[in-house]
């Protein structure tokens, strides 16, 4: 089933030219030069149920803004958006009823509170019932292991601990579709790990259709099977992450072990791009078609190699080589 | 209903923990009145009435019209909503099931509780130390109704505030807007002296304005200077005033939402 649809979706903030200095600011007092950024360019995407889809991109690409637009916070300046059928910038209460969104910057929990009262909030909100409110509860605490902290004003809490409470805050009434929003930003590796184990958890048994954007390649790698890459406002890709590796990066790795001597820079020179040197061990980068043949043609050769491996490029490279042409 | 008691009972414990704060915002309550009250001793050394004014009536309209305005403010509820705007925290209560408006009314009511019932107390230690000047003359239903117009005072304060503050949907800054307007509102209000002593023109504007139906009005009518019926009408005023300026609310608060940016996130 389609949950997310989205057609020629365009935003366009308006902002105005600041030059540097005193009299520019007098002069703007009375002319300003308006200025436009688009910051999403007419996207289209499509979602099915339960799908757990990954938004890369640099910042300010315009995925944070999507969410926004899917969420309902922002207008769009143009294009169509349905989600579980519902125009989200109408903000109706059923749609409201059936997603979340966590924002791994902002909080929705109040600062000054123990978070469970965040919680009972909540709760009346959204309108849950008693049973289903206990039960959500008691599944998500079990789950984050947050009891001990309920109690705890949310401003005393760590990072961590504030980021799982959120996650619980935003699923009580069971969301159909989740919008995640660097839900593991500024956490430590064991933080993000345990978010991320939960999150492909809650996944797989509850059925949520999930967006993700993170900057964490790991985060990405563990739970989306799917990414949606967003390049100054326009997608750039959109399809499995296995594949993602073919469009970006037309070539292979190959990883040389040599004996004995070893060999010189200048004997290697004419297979490849060489990435890494050492004498005994080399790092080729050669076109992915002609991977094969350039293996075989070292393996013929004169030179004393011991093993040889062909490789895909880590993925985090690609997305690291796509982030960098977008700035 | 239930969802906006528990945004109004949670504000109330936020408040707690800031109750320092509030303690320190009660001193400066009293430091005004004994400002006013130091003043209008002085003029009236040599004189025994001011445009029908004895000392103990302008005693009593300072004293009143203090204890009238400090039980009704919002305590600069405008640079919440503000706040809410620049710092992008309206987008989290965009999200959800929930009317904004309402939402903020719930908040407001919780923030003051604490504040009024220390004002409350102020009030008691005020009127006894001014006891000997004091004018009390009252019956039950002129107290109901001066009780039902300091209800909509405080809505009509509520709803600028809330005006006021959206504001911040197109500029960076509010402060200034707000400054001017406060000082200008209670000015019109007549919470520091009678806007009977300013000059026929100012009075004949005033009527023209919301602010003089906050607090000029009940003042008079506590004072039994205006009549019952007076007194009626003034409230009918104000309920007019409240759906004009909830209507305006409704108004900016869709055009603003179509500029807001949610910036900060």
């Amino acid at each position: 089933m389609l949950i997310i649809k989205v057609s020629n979706l365009s935003k366009t903030y308006e902002y105005y030219k600041k030059q540097l200095g005193v009299w520019a600011s007098v002069k703007g007092l009375f002319r300003r030069e308006k200025l436009h950024k688009e910051a999403v360019k007419e996207i289209n995407f499509s979602i099915e149920e339960g799908e757990l889809v990954g938004f890369l991109g640099p910042n300010g690409a315009g995925k944070t803004t999507t969410l926004k637009m899917l969420s309902g916070i922002l207008y769009p300046t143009s294009g169509e958006a349905k989600v579980l059928g519902y125009t989200p910038w109408k903000r109706q209460p059923e749609y409201q009823k059936q997603f979340a969104l966590v924002m791994g910057q902002k909080n929705q929990l109040w600062w000054d509170l123990p978070a469970m009262e965040s919680f009972i909030l909540n709760k009346e909100i959204y309108e849950v019932s008693d049973a289903d409110f206990k039960e959500n509860l008691d599944e998500l605490v079990e789950l984050l292991d947050i009891k001990d902290i309920l109690d705890v004003q949310v401003r005393k809490l760590s990072l961590g601990q504030r980021m799982k409470c959120e996650l619980v805050a935003a699923l009580l009434h069971k969301p159909k579709v989740l919008f995640l929003d660097e839900p593991t930003i500024g956490l430590d590796v064991v933080a993000q790990k345990n978010i991320r184990d939960f999150i492909k958890q809650y996944n797989q048994k509850n059925k949520t259709t999930i967006i993700l954007t993170s900057h964490y390649m790991e985060d990405v790698k563990e739970l989306c099977k799917r990414v949606i890459i967003i390049e100054e406002g326009k997608i750039g890709y959109d399809g499995d992450l296995a594949r993602l590796i073919e469009k970006y990066a037309p070539y292979k790795v190959l990883k040389i072990t040599f004996e004995g001597e070893g060999v010189k820079e200048v004997d290697i020179r004419e297979f490849g791009e060489m990435h890494q040197f050492a004498p005994h061990s080399i790092t080729l980068r050669v076109p992915r078609e002609k991977a094969k043949n350039v293996a075989r043609d070292i393996l013929s050769s004169n030179l004393p190699v011991d093993d040889i491996l062909i490789d895909e490029v880590d993925i985090s490279d690609v997305v690291r080589k796509i982030f960098s042409n977008g700035n | 209903m239930k969802k906006y008691w528990h945004i109004i009972t949670n504000e109330i414990q936020r408040q707690f923990t800031y109750r320092a704060s509030i303690a320190a915002y009660a001193f400066g309550n009293i430091a005004e009145l004994v400002a006013l009250a130091v003043i209008w001793t002085i003029v009236y050394k040599n004189v025994d009435a001011i445009k029908g004014y004895s000392v103990n009536e302008m005693i009593s309209y300072v004293v009143f019209a203090w204890f009238f305005s400090f039980l009704t403010t919002t305590y600069a509820f405008e640079t919440n909503v503000a706040q809410d705007i620049h710092q992008g925290t309206l987008s989290n209560l965009l999200l959800k099931p929930q009317s904004y408006i309402r939402y903020m009314m719930a908040v407001a009511t919780g923030r003051i509780t604490i504040a009024f019932l220390i004002v409350l107390v102020q009030g008691a230690l005020v009127f006894s130390f001014f006891r000997n000047s004091l004018i009390f003359s009252l019956d039950f239903p002129t107290i109901i109704l001066l009780l039902c117009m300091l209800v909509a005072t405080y809505f009509i304060n509520l709803f600028l505030s809330i005006i006021i503050g959206f504001i911040a949907f197109w500029t960076m800054e509010i402060n200034g807007t707000y400054y001017s307007l406060k000082v200008f509102s209670r000015f019109m209000s007549g919470t520091f002296f009678p806007i009977g002593l300013l000059p026929a023109f100012f009075m004949k504007a005033s009527f023209f304005l919301p602010f003089v139906y906050t607090i000029y009005i009940p003042v008079q009518l506590y004072l039994g200077k205006i009549s019952f019926a007076e007194g009626l009408r003034g409230l009918a005023m104000e309920i007019l005033w409240l759906v004009g300026l909830y209507a305006i609310i409704k108004i900016v608060w869709r055009a603003g939402l179509r500029k807001y940016e949610s910036v900060g996130i």
